[in-house]
């Protein structure tokens, strides 16, 4: 598992350093923002217009974690399906599923603490801010879309791993319909109540890359 | 070690080769050979697990190849087409990295070929030619130590300076140490310095599984001279071929067999010769000219 994570690290280290870097640097404009506004107008207002207008102030970084979930999933998996480089981790003396896993959890890792970073960012300020309520408000809305984040990791992740194209296709309708789900609505707190069930699918859907990794090894073809 | 009973396979409603059996006894360098699309890739993809056959059974070392235990697979050593490795990595981490799989693994041995490429360890694959990355292939299945090697087109890409230090590397490698080898090569001069044995493929079939030495004995290229053309057909004759009055095909049969096949069907010739030939020539002769 040491040997897999290390060589996922050299192979990845310099995007998440940047997607880190990234989206660190968009949660602190969208801070300085508020930290604007505050100045100019009070924090009165701000409270105001957040609880009158169902303003968060965060928009700016609704598609940022599903976008770093796309890359992360591409810097890491477009390279060993690129002349079929999988086949050198797949013969290894270990079982596939758990090395197929390990890269996974290695990439959820990763994610799990840009994101957590990203959160802790938003937290420390945003109770200098506003009260406990308001930041809720704004740290629940936003977990949906970090969820997509992980969500659009394992679905690109599925389509990179998948041998035809005519699969990988389909795979991708599938993807951007699981997806959508994330991103119907803007009203801050409207996921709560399937907050657990995004949760549970988001889980579930991790199998899928396994099946696409078991349907390269049966050499299936287009 | 290696077992291969009735193997079949399609791509899509393409036959690529039909009930398909042979064996590789351990301590052997066995070569595939085959033109393009008979199946030779397609084989190496079955062994290393890769491919399910339509049907058939594959076994290396017993286990079937689908089923294999994980640890089974540090005993086999596979070589990608193209030398493939993982290009993002260095020399040294490519080392460390496959170092932890493999309990038997010998740091030395790849070193040591390493320092013939003249590169420091710092260096990233990606940035070394194509014969440096054999190397680096070779190198690693070498620390490795397995039993078995399998090797798809060792050969693909690499200059004669190359393929020359791989051919003897491997040959040393695997004599010294008792290893069996299942490779495959378009370059047929090399597969007749370092094979023992070899399968000579064609569309759906084996045309021959036998040691070189008896194959390079048992065949023959004829040429003899006709005044017409020449319409006989005969199994024991592989692709006769006529150019103005000259015939030329291969056999199996000793040059009295030959004319006694030839005048007992009526057929005219004169100045009828006998050659034994390289191997690359006994391949072409057994699958034909394009």
């Amino acid at each position: 598992m040491k040997a897999l994570f290390y060589k996922e690290w050299i192979k990845t280290r310099w995007f998440f350093l940047a997607a880190a870097l990234v989206s660190l640097t968009l949660c602190e404009y969208c801070l300085l923002n508020i930290s604007r506004i505050t100045e100019l107008k009070g924090a009165v207002h701000v409270w105001e217009v957040m609880l009158t207008r169902d303003a968060i102030f965060i928009q700016l970084i609704r598609f940022v974690p599903f976008l770093i979930g796309i890359l992360a999933s591409l810097v890491q998996f477009v390279p060993e399906m690129q002349q079929k480089r999988i086949k050198l981790t797949l013969h290894l003396p270990y079982s596939q599923n758990k090395s197929i896993g390990t890269m996974l959890l290695f990439g959820i890792l990763l994610l799990t603490i840009i994101f957590f970073l990203n959160f802790l960012f938003l937290i420390v300020y945003l109770n200098q801010v506003f009260a406990l309520e308001l930041v809720s408000r704004i740290i629940l809305t936003a977990f949906v879309w970090y969820l997509a984040g992980f969500l659009s990791y394992l679905l690109t992740t599925w389509i990179c791993l998948e041998p035809t194209w005519k699969r990988r296709m389909i795979n991708l309708l599938i993807a951007v319909a699981l997806l959508r789900v994330f991103f119907l609505s803007e009203t801050p707190e409207v996921y709560n109540t399937f907050l657990p069930f995004m949760v549970l699918y988001t889980v579930i859907v991790s199998i899928l890359p396994l099946w696409s990794v078991q349907r390269f090894k049966d050499g299936t073809q287009d | 070690m290696i077992e291969c009973s009735n193997l079949t396979h399609y791509y899509g409603k393409r036959l690529i080769f039909e009930n398909l059996s042979f064996e590789v006894p351990k301590g052997r360098i066995l070569g595939l050979l085959g033109k393009n699309g008979t199946g030779k890739t397609t084989t190496i993809n079955i062994l290393n697990g890769f491919l399910k056959p339509h049907s058939g059974e594959c076994r290396v070392f017993g286990e079937k190849v689908q089923q294999m235990p994980a640890y089974m697979r540090q005993n086999i050593g596979m070589l990608i087409e193209g030398h493939i490795q993982y290009a993002f990595m260095t020399i040294e981490q490519i080392e460390k990295f496959y170092a932890s799989f493999y309990p038997r693994w010998k740091k030395e041995a790849y070193y040591e070929l390493l320092k013939k490429l003249q590169v420091a360890p710092q260096q990233r694959i990606s940035h070394m030619s194509c014969g440096q990355r054999s190397q680096v292939a070779l190198g690693l299945i070498l620390a490795q130590n397995p039993e078995l090697l399998i090797l798809d087109d060792f050969s693909l890409g690499l200059d004669p300076g190359y393929r020359r230090l791989f051919s003897d590397y491997l040959r040393d490698f695997a004599k010294s140490e008792q290893k069996t080898v299942f490779l495959t090569s378009h370059i047929i001069q090399d597969m007749e310095r370092l094979v023992d044995d070899c399968i000579i493929m064609d569309y759906g079939k084996i045309l021959t599984q036998q040691p070189v030495k008896k194959l390079l004995n048992a065949y023959r290229t004829y040429k003899f001279n006709v005044s017409s053309d020449f319409e006989f057909n005969s199994p024991e004759l592989y692709h006769p071929t006529q150019i103005r009055d000259e015939v030329e095909m291969g056999s199996f049969l000793v040059f009295d067999e030959m004319r006694q096949l030839l005048d007992s069907n009526g057929v005219f010739y004169q100045n009828l010769t006998a050659q034994q030939v390289s191997l690359e020539d006994a391949f072409i002769g057994l699958t034909g000219k394009y």
